[in-house]
């Protein structure tokens, strides 16, 4: 009665061990453990089956410390599989006479184990248990092999688990990998369209990148979720996309245009969207923000005279990234603005063409990296030309 | 995590060992690393005071399978002393009593060990 009584109690303790949290070494190792305390065997040994490898390979183990390299793997193959009695405790005596024995028999002879436990879930072979003699040489008893059969259950699940778990963990992995390639690529693309972009016109190279890492810099300021600030700049990089149809001799065109061009040249924003709207952007807004670069916040900008109320933050930002950029650099109708000249054009547009708070945030993040406040520099690499003469006065 | 402690001390020629709290995990393994080590360094006697232990489990029978088997290897000697009821009674129906003395206490645990030199 007090045997069986123990027995039910250390079916229990090996519930609450398989069932615990712990990383799958730890949990088998407190598992096996636990065995080893129901039977009284001070050495035993399991394996988890690797099939592609044809071996049982060590997980946890009491009592074979000196005899690890010795008892590490036993080799096995599918049709040796096959002959096992589901979660059913082989005598190493009935065992003997097996192929799987003979060729793994001095695995066993380091082992010293009395008993062979093959671990199953359904019909699919996922471990196996060898356990040792019991302490004082006791026999096993007919009685302990009923509850060996329920041991099996429960490490074989345990088992079949943690494989399921690492499988997908796998596959999470293999996604994760697969996701980043392709976003790589995605990226790749779009720099390779914006570098088209600034080709059309020989004023305006690298604008897309400035704008897009103005914009960048404007959103981090915002405090914007990393997934957000990759769609901005991905905006940024294709807010002109729509020029690539647009006539090169207007684009270049080193005086005032006539009322026909500017027409032309004022279709950019709409063309774009019509460009960017046929393509899934894994971000928010990409072809919104593109499609009214251009609006003002009072209202006269174009292609849709949106009023303030209407325009994002998104658009907000692009709309002064934009700007200042075709500010601070070479014309075809006119010289680059200084950076005092850019500074006082974009205050007195402040509240008309541009947002006032956009405005402010990015003028603090300038004004800090000028003053050597900010070590991460953001916006001063954009504007060698201009910061030189600065650093020279 | 885990809510054992052990304290040692050797008498001359034994060593007393004495686990606090619960022997019900992977903690407790330090009991038997430390007898291992004091069977290893030649000493022969080995005291467990019990007074502390407030708990054993399945994995804490384990535990003292090892140390038992150990003891056994080395042909050593083993005492128990002031156990619990309840802990005596698991010890009986696995078998290790077989394998150990039981004493009320250290004290006679150490007479018993100083007579068998």
């Amino acid at each position: 009665m007090k045997r069986m009584m123990f027995s039910i109690a250390s079916l229990a303790d090996l519930g609450q061990e398989v069932s615990s949290s712990k990383e799958l070494t730890d949990k088998m190792r407190s598992a096996l453990y636990v065995v080893t305390g129901m039977f009284s065997v001070p050495s035993a040994s399991l394996y988890a089956y690797e099939a592609p490898k044809k071996c049982l390979k060590l997980l946890a183990h009491k009592g074979h410390k000196d005899a690890i390299k010795q008892v590490s793997r036993l080799t096995i193959r599918a049709d040796q599989v096959g002959k096992f009695r589901i979660n059913e405790p082989h005598t190493i005596r009935e065992l003997s006479l097996s192929d799987f024995y003979e060729q793994n028999s001095s695995v066993f002879a380091s082992l010293q184990a009395r008993i062979f436990l093959p671990l199953f879930v359904k019909d699919e072979f996922v471990g196996a248990l060898a356990l040792g003699k019991k302490i004082g040489k006791t026999p096993f008893r007919p009685s302990d092999k009923d509850v060996l059969r329920v041991v099996a259950h429960q490490l074989a699940i345990t088992l079949h688990n943690a494989r399921l778990f690492r499988d997908l963990a796998k596959k999470a992995a293999e996604n994760k990998r697969l996701y980043e390639n392709m976003r790589r690529i995605y990226h790749d693309t779009i720099q390779a369209f914006a570098a088209a972009i600034d080709a059309k016109d020989e004023y305006t190279k690298d604008h897309s990148y400035r704008v897009a890492s103005y914009a960048v810099a404007i959103a981090r300021e915002l405090g914007w979720k990393k997934n957000d600030v990759e769609g901005i700049y991905v905006a940024g990089l294709l807010h002109d996309i729509g020029k690539i149809i647009i006539d090169r001799d207007i684009i270049n065109k080193g005086e005032a245009l006539t009322g026909p061009e500017v027409r032309e040249i004022k279709k950019h924003p709409q063309i774009s969207y019509d460009i960017l709207s046929k393509i899934k952007f894994p971000w928010k807004n990409v072809e919104m923000f593109v499609l009214h670069h251009h609006e003002r916040v009072d209202g006269k900008g174009y292609p849709d005279s949106l009023s303030a109320t209407e325009l994002s933050e998104g658009v907000r930002i692009l709309a002064l990234a934009d700007a200042f950029d075709a500010m601070t650099t070479d014309r075809p109708y006119r010289n680059r603005m200084g950076l005092d000249e850019a500074f006082r054009e974009v205050l007195k547009c402040s509240g008309t063409q541009f947002d006032e708070h956009i405005t402010k945030t990015f003028f603090n993040l300038l004004l800090r990296e000028l003053s050597g406040e900010v070590h991460d520099l953001q916006i001063l690499p954009l504007l060698p030309h201009l910061t030189e003469s600065i650093s020279a006065n | 995590m885990s809510n054992f402690s052990l304290s040692l001390k050797d008498a001359q020629d034994v060593a007393i060992m004495s686990p606090t709290g619960y022997i019900n995990d992977l903690g407790a393994e330090r009991l038997e690393l430390t007898s291992e080590q004091y069977l290893g360094r030649g000493l022969r006697k080995i005291v467990i005071n019990f007074s502390h232990v407030q708990f054993i489990n399945t994995l804490g029978v384990s535990i003292f399978t090892g140390i038992v088997q150990k003891t056994i290897d080395y042909e050593g000697q083993l005492c128990f002393t002031n156990m619990k009821k309840i802990h005596r009674d698991i010890f009986e129906t696995v078998g290790l009593i077989e394998h150990v003395r039981v004493f009320k206490d250290e004290k006679d645990a150490l007479s018993y060990l100083s007579d068998r030199d």
